[in-house]
Parts: C-alpha cells; structure tokens; sequence
C-alpha cells in the first residue's frame, strides 16, 4: 500500500488528471490544425494534456515528499449549502419566486447547527418579500411572484 | 491643462444626484461587506451585477468600483477591533492593529487606517487619470501579438505573484483556460465541451463561476470553522491619534501608497500583495523591528494604504489594455460587457464621459469612506454583532435569484451548485481560485490574439520576437520566470506569504 504524504497535491494531482483526462476524450474529434492554422482542437488538446502532465507530477510528489493534511469537514455545511441551490433551482420554475426563497432560505439555514427554528421562520419570510419586492418590482425582472403550475 | 479639463468632465459625470447616489449605495454595501468576515468584494460583485443590468453603465460602473475599494476600508475595522482580517488584504493590518486596541489605541488605529486610506486613494486616483491617458496611446501601438504576449506575462505574472505553491498555480491557470474556452469556437463554429447544453454554447456564463468558486465555497469553509470566529470588539476609545502616532505614520503612509500603487498595476497583484509587501517593507526598514506585532502604528498605516492604493491602480491594466489583472477586474470587464463597452483604450477616445466619470466617481467615493468610516464607526460595530448564521442564508438566496436571472436558466443555478462543490474542494486541497479565474477570462482571448498574429504573419511564429513592444514583454516575463528559479527570491515570496 502506497502512503500518502502529501494529501493536498495528490488530491490536487488527481483533480487536475480527472479535468485533463475528461477533456481529451470529450475533446478527441475536435480538428486539430496545426500551429499556423490553429483548429479549434489544437489548444484544447494542449491545454488537457499539460494539465494531465501537471496532474501527474503533483500526485507523484504527493506521496513522496511530506506536506500539510487536509483539514475534516463536517459535511453537514456542504450538503445543506449545496442542498438549498438545488432546491431553489428546482423550485423557481415550478412554483415561482416567493416560495423557492422560502423553503431555500430554511434549507441554508439547516448547514449551521446553530439554526434556531423561531428566528429562521422570520428570516426565510423576511427574505421572500424583500427578493419578490426587489427582483420583481424595483428590478423589472420577469419571475412569476408564485404559481401553482407544473 | 488637458487633464483638467477631462477632470472637469468627470465630476460632471460623477455628481449628478444618481451617480452620487450610486457611488454612496457602492462605498455602503463595500464597507459593510469589508466588515463582515467571511464574505468577499469577489462574491458580492458577483451578486450584485445582475442588479446593475438595468442602470446606466456609468451607474453601474461606479457602484461596482465603490463595491471594491469601500472594502478595503472596512476591513480595517474588524482587523483592528476584532483580529479577524474582514477582507483577505486586511490580514497584516490585524497583527499590529488588534495590538494597537489592546493598548486603548483602537480609535488612533481605525484614523490613520483611514487617513492614509484616503490619501492613498487620492494618489491612485491621481495616477489612474496621469497616466491611463498616455498608457492608452501608447496601447494603441498594440496588435495582436503584442497582447497575446502582455496577457502571457499576466499569466506567468499571476504564477509568480500567487500564494502557495507554484505548480499548483500553473494548474488552476491551465484549468481556467481550458474551461474559458467552452462554447462555440468563433472560427470553425465547433461546439467545444458544451456536452449539448444551449446554455454553454456562448460559453460558461462568469457570475455563476464567480459566486460559485469565491461566494459560496466561502461560506462552506467558514461554516467549517464554527464557533472560532466569535470574539468581541475592543472598545474604541480616542478617534485621535498622538502626535507620536502622526509623526511615525506620515513615512509609512508615503511608502505604502507607494508599493500599493506599484504592485496594484501588477497582474495578480490588487490589493492583498500590496499590503503584504508594504508590511513586510516596513518590518524590514525598522530601525526595531521588535517593536512589530506590539502594536506597531506603522503596521497599520502601511499596509491600509497599500492595499487602497493597490485597490485603485488595478483599474489601470483594464482600463488601458482591456486585461483585467485580478479576479475583481474580470468581474469589472464583464459589467463593462454587458453594458455593450469594450474594455481597453477606446473607452477612453470613445466614451471619455465614462472613463474621466469613474475616475471623479473613485475620489469622491473615497471622501464619502472617510466619512462613513469614521464618525459612523459605532454602526459598523453594532452591525459586527449579527451573528454569521443570519448572514449567510441571506447571501446564499441573493446570489440563487441573482444567478437565475440572467437568463432565466435554472442550468445556471444548477451550475453555480457544481462550481460551489468545485471552490469548496479547491480551498481543501489548497488551490487558489484567482490563477483559476484570470486563465479563464483570459483563454478565449489569447486563443483568438495567438490565431490572428498567425494570420499577420503568414504562420511565422518568430512575429512574437520580432516585433519590439512584444519582444520586451516576453523579456520581462522570462526575467519573472527566472526570478522563481533564484533560490532568494523564492525565500522572499515564502516569507511575503507566510501566515503573521
């Protein structure tokens, strides 16, 4: 089993491989040109394939040489901030503006685990009609108010 | 006498009641935004652009501007009051300016942060308006080889200037480009990585990837880091500083509008190398160097006119040349954009209403912060205590309606959620987002200046050294290459960076 010494460039390694990697094959029928004609596949390709080279240079150094770990998550953050951007983005179409800030707003709310129920009920109301009275009406932006359509 | 008449032009421009108007609501938000840890000038111009789409573009203009440089100013006051950097280029001032409230020194600390602010403000704006004008004719020399390689120095410039690892960097900026190029290639019409989504076909939009990477990955990290950041403010005691206080910050205010307007021109530079360098500088040249991190009023006055000055200098690459040279900037480029202005020297021959507007607008936006900042200081105090967990659903939701409006595209919002995971494993794995960001404004256009100096030169790419002006900047970017390899200057840049 190899040892990780170095968890911040192996992982930045393997990141910047995964990216390079993706790129080539998505990229694998792009023309390619030549340097005096540039197609639109020559710099994509050398792009993808210097960051695959630096990708690989980071992993190796990664578990060779000595660095600072990565420091824990508590997960709890990230789902729920990542969750409330789902939602919203799920919700606006559906049901319009004033609901989506509403149910967002509490979903944002649950990544602290200092959320107190009785404050974030006044803040996710607070929160919609100040989005409805700003986007909506001082704004001009088209967004339904809400809607019960599907 | 040109210069003022074209002056005499801009504040026609800049106080018309709405201008004032949105110079004020700007300096405001960026105060408060400078306050407030944990959220960042990156972010909230990334959250508010959506809003300015509807003003006019001098509005506009100036409200972002006063976004920017109002938080340099409020990041002093919770560096001093707190220790806690408000904004990433008040991390030096918390060393010496916390140490400075300790002592019942916190009212002296926070007016000469903001005196040498101004006055900082006040010479940047000054050199912005000598000398974009003759950068600018100057620019117009300019072809297509010579900004493909002034962009190339950017970049090389960023890698240099960056912290943390420099391999790393070169990463993030290969990454930038690459996906800075996503969309329909201008040539060929190819649909380069788009996967078959519409909304990609013009290219990944910015304000999503901004508020993703720098927004909301913020907000993760500090969500991470609970319970750390609550302390409260030393009280604040005498506004006036001593005669002894004055006497020792009048030289390190010169020297730090100094450094700071020079570094500020600097690709990757801005406002937080600024104020590292003016500190590090200060420490340097003491005749007691001991005397650092016990309260220092140098360690204050330097840095927070450094990164003022920093903060307005950078205009000048984006205002001249159309490049932007920080993360701000290129936020900066797409407001001008989406107002239908081209970035570069033909704001100046074309729309000199605008330019000379928004430079009259940077002055007084930096007189209203001295007044905002100082006899206001008990509400930016009171606002200090709305605990973070308030906070951050309020910025999270702007920036969902902010991302959807543009286009009305829930991708978009969808997209900001994957480049928000994206920023968040960034910040853990210790990968800088600015190197990020330059690499991908920068992409497309390097690709299309590298392909239209082929069409110049038939194919010969020798044109990149055989024409003077791109001659020198590919020189000047092979001495910023070779500076890394100096074992010295390597030391310098660690020490520079290093956690205070």
């Amino acid at each position: 089993m190899i040892r990780v010494k170095n968890p911040q460039d192996f992982w930045s390694g393997a990141l910047f491989i995964a990216f390079g990697a993706i790129a080539l094959w998505v990229g694998r029928n792009y023309n390619m040109g030549s340097i005096v004609r540039m197609g639109p596949g020559y710099l994509p390709r050398f792009l993808s394939a210097a960051l695959v080279a630096i990708g690989l240079f980071l992993a190796v150094r990664g578990v060779a040489i000595n660095g600072p770990s990565i420091q824990p998550s508590l997960y709890r953050p990230q789902i729920f901030i990542l969750l409330a951007i789902v939602v919203f983005g799920l919700m606006i179409e559906r049901f319009g503006l004033a609901p989506a800030v509403l149910v967002t707003t509490v979903f944002a709310a649950l990544a602290s685990d200092e959320i107190q129920w009785k404050e974030t009920t006044v803040l996710a109301v607070g929160m919609s009609i100040t989005s409805v009275v700003l986007f909506i009406y001082l704004l001009g932006q088209t967004m339904e108010k809400w809607t019960w359509g599907f | 006498m040109e210069l003022l008449q074209n002056l005499a032009l801009g504040f026609g421009g800049a106080v018309s009641p709405i201008n004032l108007l949105f110079c004020l609501f700007g300096c405001l938000i960026g105060t408060l935004i400078g306050v407030l840890p944990g959220i960042g000038p990156i972010a909230t111009i990334a959250m508010l652009l959506p809003i300015t789409f509807g003003l006019s573009p001098l509005g506009a203009l100036i409200m972002l501007a006063g976004i920017y440089y109002g938080a340099q100013y409020g990041g002093s006051t919770t560096a001093i009051l707190l220790k806690l950097p408000g904004e990433s280029s008040s991390v030096v001032t918390c060393i010496d300016g916390y140490e400075m409230a300790q002592k019942g020194r916190a009212g002296a600390a926070l007016t000469i942060a903001a005196v040498g602010s101004f006055f900082a403000g006040t010479v940047g704006t000054l050199l912005i308006a000598g000398f974009a004008p003759i950068l600018a004719s100057f620019a117009e020399k300019f072809r297509s080889p010579e900004y493909f390689s002034l962009m190339l120095f950017g970049l090389i410039a960023a890698v240099v200037l960056a912290q943390g690892s420099i391999i790393k960097a070169i990463g993030m900026i290969v990454l930038g480009l690459l996906l800075g190029l996503t969309g329909t290639e201008s040539q060929s019409g190819t649909a380069r990585f788009t996967f078959g989504v519409p909304e990609l076909y013009d290219g990944i939009d910015f304000v999503p990837l901004a508020m993703g990477l720098f927004g909301f990955a913020e907000i993760m990290t500090n969500l991470d880091r609970r319970g750390r950041d609550r302390a409260t403010a030393a009280p604040v005691g005498g506004m006036m500083p001593t005669r002894e206080e004055i006497r020792r910050s009048i030289p390190a205010i010169l020297r730090g509008t100094f450094i700071g307007s020079l570094l500020g021109i600097l690709p990757g530079g801005g406002a937080v190398l600024s104020a590292f360098a003016a500190y590090t500088l200060e420490k340097k040249i003491a005749k007691d160097p001991s005397i650092f991190g016990r309260g220092a009023v140098e360690g204050v006055a330097a840095p927070e006119s450094a990164n003022n000055a920093g903060a307005q200098t950078s205009f000048i690459p984006l205002l001249t040349l159309g490049i932007p040279s920080t993360p701000v900037m290129a936020l900066m480029m797409g407001a001008m954009t989406i107002q239908g202005i081209a970035p570069g020297s033909a704001i100046l021959t074309e729309r000199p209403e605008l330019f000379w507007g928004m430079i009259a607008s940077m002055w007084v936006g930096n007189l209203m912060l001295v007044i905002i900042n100082l006899p206001l200081i008990g509400i930016w105090i009171k606002l200090l205590q709305v605990p973070y967990r308030l906070l951050f659903p309020c910025i999270l939701v702007l920036c969902c309606v902010g991302a959807y409006s543009i286009s009305s595209s829930t991708f978009l919002v969808m997209m900001m959620a994957g480049f928000a995971l994206l920023g968040y494993v960034f910040a853990k794995i210790g990968c800088e987002g600015a190197p990020f960001l330059l690499g991908f404004v920068l992409g497309p256009l390097m690709e299309e200046n590298f392909r239209r100096s082929m069409v110049l030169s038939f194919g010969d790419p020798v044109i990149f050294v055989q024409r003077p002006i791109s001659l020198t900047i590919l020189l000047a970017a092979v001495a910023l290459i070779l500076l890394i390899v100096i074992p010295q200057f390597r030391s310098t840049r660690e020490v520079a960076f290093q956690d205070p």
